[in-house]
């Protein structure tokens, strides 16, 4: 149903209201966000009110204010930094891992290369609660139980991250690589002076990805950790939630904050979201 | 003094580490209790310059996970509290130390502790556990309102009901429609906590989740269908009782618009805060055949795997809470230590004192190992009954199948 | 390429790949299976193997099958629903309308939001007494009874949507569809602007009305990437965990529990890990049906 650039505009009936239907359609999509954004500004007396007030009147940050004051039991700040630091080292770490593995894929020779490929690939319909707890019995024989390694380490074997590259690595024109080992060079040159800087778009989505599954992660660092401060956002929010699950302000408040990164970060990086989900749909 | 050999093995005593021992101790007193209990623990480290005790309060609801996973892979409290229902699991398991030495060494007499919450500490004849406290389920009243309807004695002083024909009586001169339409506005009773109220009918009609084995279950029993049928009655019968869907009852009797709950001991500190609220406690009454009450406890552990050296300081801290649990009573709770009960100073708490009348009668949770996997079910269970999300019927025979099944798995 | 050092090459290429693999993927697939044939609590230093006991029991469970035809139910309820609604979206952006990149943003936000986020977010649009979607509901009633006062009645909604058992499901189906409408429908954009445009205009020259050039151009062009999006809603719906863990926890009165929430309360809330690991593995292989299934539905004619 899509009508070509030359066509005529029509001001027909079904245009508008279509539009309109499109206009109301975002509004009731953004309605919840905004209405927990308002009433996390609104004074604690004013949130619980029979007839809900879109404007608070007046605002306030003390909901905001009041996050940092509560943070000797409830360390907001050093959730965030955990899921910040856990979510780049995740992302750079799977880069490493999956590019390489993905180049081995894609490009050398080896025994046993497609059967060890449609291994992985079959890995990834597999549900994740299937490994979970076996997973959690392996990274605590580690020693890694309540410790970042135990955050970080499971996830980085992303099949999906394989699949997208070699995916990629594949369509890179196999001139380029010829002529750099006609230079003399070997394989590892190759992998980082040559693919590297042409799969930077592959990479950059690939990298955007992970990172916001790894801050999204909530399941895994649920149950791998155990004190306050080793908990991420996501799952420091809910704890949250069930000591103050009366004051709503102050819920909607830390709720703010937690989104307040990622929704920075898709402004942001709008334009490659959706052309890395696009990618994933075709191919897929 | 009787010597116990219970084969568990004491550890060698070692030499005294510079500097105070730190015990690290875990429990889920949030709110009030949590503030009464930092004051003892504050008072115990200015006495103990040698033991510095360190409280971490978890609530309840995520405090029994943080607790398996810190026992089970590293980071476990030194000193930490169990209510008596979870302890069979956690005895079972092996994750607790064995105290029979340490009691017989002296410290504690045994003799000063109400029976049936020392034997609660016991597993396969060893002791594991201390109790702390007993905290029963009483009946709260408000005084004003059982004025203003005259349910006094001669003295003028409001008057409670003990039996289920003066409860009927009383909850129905106080359940009143004030603005006509149609839906009462004061309510004589209602349910607080389904759990805590099921299993007092339950225990008063000689019934209980398993049976007197607790082996199998007896909540579909003929008795049982009785008593969850009374409770339901009271609803839709009688209608001195909201249903208990979505109605937030404590807050209603705080509020001053329910004239009686029964509740524990331990909500006490949230009513003494309330302006304007005159309440009272006393015992529960017998809406059955017999007396019984719903109880709980808290005791007090120590994992298996505690050093020597922190064992006899987090004895000495273990001890010391149980001689103060005047203390700790004041907060809303029930001592269990006889010398303390009988005292003039324990006697002076009113709703404690009264509440504490129940101790010969107290009801426990069936002290089974897989106890935290039948309980989701009865509470259930006691929901589906009094919302009517099924038949009373349906819903008892379901929850006895299912805990059938678990029990029978063990 | 020297032929006896590619093998030895590889190797170091996959190494790092291929041992984070084996050990978190590979290994544990296998050791879930392990695990699933045990008496395994979490506090237990000596679990006891018993064969297919926990199988056995899974099949006389009816707490499970309760939770597998919840969650039979909850994909059944999102997955088309939601499919639908990301093309109908995606459509709207077809036409480009004024406003458009704005409309983008605004139905890919909840996508970014996090679970928790979510929860925290419609737990209070939820609730009862306050909640925002109670009000607009009570208006409308009203506004419904002013216009037809016979129809409707005019009270304020007083639903108590996570509290009823017949409500608290549906409420949590309209969370997923809002959380993932945004995802599915930039795919749906994507395979929406890969139509050839010649197809199309071919069709209206032919006389086609929009309606008949989307049956019978776009539709069947749009095969394998609603294949894609299909299958990939069923396994996420499939594995709904965080909002019934944290609006609901299963209740009221199972009426909300799914089957990955009942392998996680297992567990890691009665710590049973065995009985937990073999609910996983039943799970597993009727997702794994499942989309075999999808497949031979869906699949593109060759």
């Amino acid at each position: 149903m899509s009508k070509g650039k030359g066509r005529k505009r029509a001001i027909s009936a079904g245009s508008i209201i279509a539009q309109v239907a499109m206009i109301l359609g975002a509004i009731i999509m953004v309605a919840p966000i905004l209405w927990m954004i308002s009433t996390s500004l609104k004074q604690p007396t004013a949130v619980l009110t029979p007839q809900p007030h879109w404007v608070p009147n007046p605002p306030t940050l003390e909901n905001f204010a009041g996050l940092f004051t509560k943070s000797e039991e409830f360390p907001v700040v050093r959730w965030f930094i955990n899921s910040l630091f856990i979510s780049c080292t995740v992302t750079l770490l799977v880069l490493l891992v999956t590019s390489t593995a993905a180049y081995a894929f894609a490009r050398l020779q080896f025994k046993g290369r497609e059967v060890l490929f449609m291994v992985v690939v079959a890995t990834m319909i597999i549900p994740g609660q299937v490994i979970l707890i076996p997973v959690f019995l392996i990274v605590q024989k580690l020693g890694w139980f309540n410790t970042y390694l135990g955050l970080i380490i499971p996830g980085l074997a992303s099949a999906f991250g394989v699949f997208l590259l070699r995916q990629f690595f594949m369509t890179i024109p196999v001139e380029l690589e010829e002529a750099a080992y006609v230079d003399g060079a070997g394989p590892f040159t190759v992998y980082s002076r040559v693919i590297l800087p042409v799969a930077k778009p592959a990479l950059a989505t690939l990298a955007i990805f992970t990172f916001i599954g790894a801050w999204n992660e909530f399941v895994w660092p649920l149950i791998i950790t155990n004190d306050i401060s080793m908990r991420t956002l996501p799952v420091g929010l809910m704890i949250f939630q069930g000591r103050y699950s009366l004051e709503y302000g102050t819920v909607m408040a830390a709720a703010v904050l937690c989104s307040l990164p990622m929704v920075v970060a898709f402004l942001i990086f709008q334009k490659r979201i959706t052309e890395g989900i696009a990618l994933t749909g075709i191919k897929g | 003094m009787a010597f116990v050999v219970c084969g568990c093995g004491r550890n060698g005593e070692s030499t005294r580490a510079a500097g105070p021992v730190d015990v690290v101790f875990w429990n889920g007193f949030t709110g009030p209790d949590g503030t009464t209990m930092e004051r003892i623990v504050r008072s115990f480290n200015h006495d103990h310059p040698n033991i510095r005790v360190k409280m971490q309060i978890i609530p309840w609801a995520t405090y029994y996970d943080k607790l398996t996973l810190g026992l089970a892979y590293g980071g476990a409290p030194d000193v930490f509290i169990l209510h008596v229902n979870r302890f069979p699991e956690y005895a079972y398991y092996n994750s607790l130390n064995c105290t029979d030495d340490l009691v017989a060494k002296g410290g504690l007499d045994a003799n000063d502790f109400v029976q049936v919450a020392w034997k609660a500490g016991l597993w396969h004849g060893k002791r594991y556990a201390v109790p702390l406290d007993c905290h029963p389920i009483g009946l709260y009243y408000n005084v004003d309102l059982f004025k203003k309807a005259g349910i006094v004695d001669q003295n003028g002083n409001a008057l409670p009901p003990v039996n289920l024909a003066e409860f009927l009586q009383d909850a129905k001169k106080l359940t009143k429609d004030t603005n006509g339409d149609g839906r009462p506005d004061q309510w004589g009773f209602a349910f607080t906590w389904l759990r805590t109220n099921s299993y007092t009918f339950l225990g008063q009609f000689g019934t209980g989740l398993l049976d007197k084995d607790s082996r199998r279950a007896d909540i579909n029993s003929s008795q049982a269908k009785k008593a969850m049928g009374l409770m339901a009655d009271l609803v839709t019968k009688y209608k001195v009782c909201p249903s208990p869907e979505g109605q937030d009852a404590w807050m209603g009797f705080q509020t001053g618009k329910v004239a009686m709950a029964m509740e524990g001991v331990y909500m006490l500190a949230s009513l003494e805060d309330q302006k304007g609220l005159h309440f009272a406690g006393a015992v529960c009454p017998m809406f059955g055949k017999k007396h019984a009450v719903w109880a709980g406890s808290h005791l007090m552990v120590m994992p298996r795997s505690i050093t020597s050296e922190k064992r006899k300081a987090a004895w000495e801290f273990i001890t010391y809470l149980s001689d103060h649990s005047i203390e700790w009573a004041k907060g809303g709770q029930v001592p269990v230590r006889k010398s303390i009960l009988d005292s003039a100073e324990f006697k002076k708490l009113p709703v404690q004192y009264q509440f504490s009348k129940e101790l010969p009668y107290v009801v426990y949770e069936p002290p089974v190992v897989p106890y935290n996997q039948i309980v989701p079910f009865a509470d259930a269970a006691f929901e589906a009954v009094l919302m009517h999300v099924k038949p009373a019927n349906d819903a008892l025979d379901e929850c006895a199948r299912r805990v059938d099944k678990v029990m029978n798995r063990q | 390429m020297k032929k006896r050092n590619s093998n030895l090459t590889a190797a170091m290429f996959l190494l790092p790949y291929g041992i984070l693999f084996t050990v978190f993927v590979l290994i544990p697939v296998f050791y879930g299976f392990f695990v699933s044939l045990h008496k395994w609590h979490i506090l237990s230093t000596a679990p006891q193997f018993v064969g297919l006991t926990n199988y056995r029991d899974i099949l006389s469970d009816d707490l499970f099958r309760v939770a597998f035809l919840r969650t039979a139910y909850f994909v059944v309820m999102t997955a088309p629903l939601g499919n639908m609604l990301s093309l109908l979206l995606a459509v709207g952006l077809m036409q480009d309308f004024k406003g458009t990149p704005v409309y983008k943003v605004a139905f890919y936000m909840p996508v970014v939001m996090t679970v928790s986020v979510v929860a925290v977010m419609w737990r209070w649009l939820y609730s009862t007494e306050f909640g925002m979607l109670n009000y607009y509901l009570g208006c409308f009633a009203h506004f419904g009874h002013a216009v037809v006062p016979g129809l409707v009645s005019a009270q304020s909604a007083h639903v108590p949507w996570l509290s009823n058992p017949g409500t608290a499901q549906r409420a949590i189906a309209l969370v997923s569809i809002w959380w993932g409408a945004g995802g599915n429908m930039l795919i749906y954009l994507a395979g929406l602007k890969a139509v050839p445009r010649e197809l199309l205009e071919a069709a209206e020259v032919d006389g086609a009305g929009p309606l008949q050039r989307f049956w019978a151009v776009t539709w069947p062009m749009l095969r394998p990437t609603t294949l894609f999006c299909m299958v990939m809603s069923v396994i996420s719906a499939s594995q709904v965990f965080g909002q019934t863990y944290m609006l609901t926890g299963g209740g009221p009165y199972y009426s909300t529990l799914t089957v990955v929430l009942y392998v996680y309360q297992q567990g890691f809330g009665l710590y049973q890990l065995g009985y937990a690991s073999a609910v996983a593995y039943v799970l597993f292989v009727a997702v794994f049906m499942f989309t075999l299934l999808q497949f031979k539905l869906l699949a593109v004619k060759r």
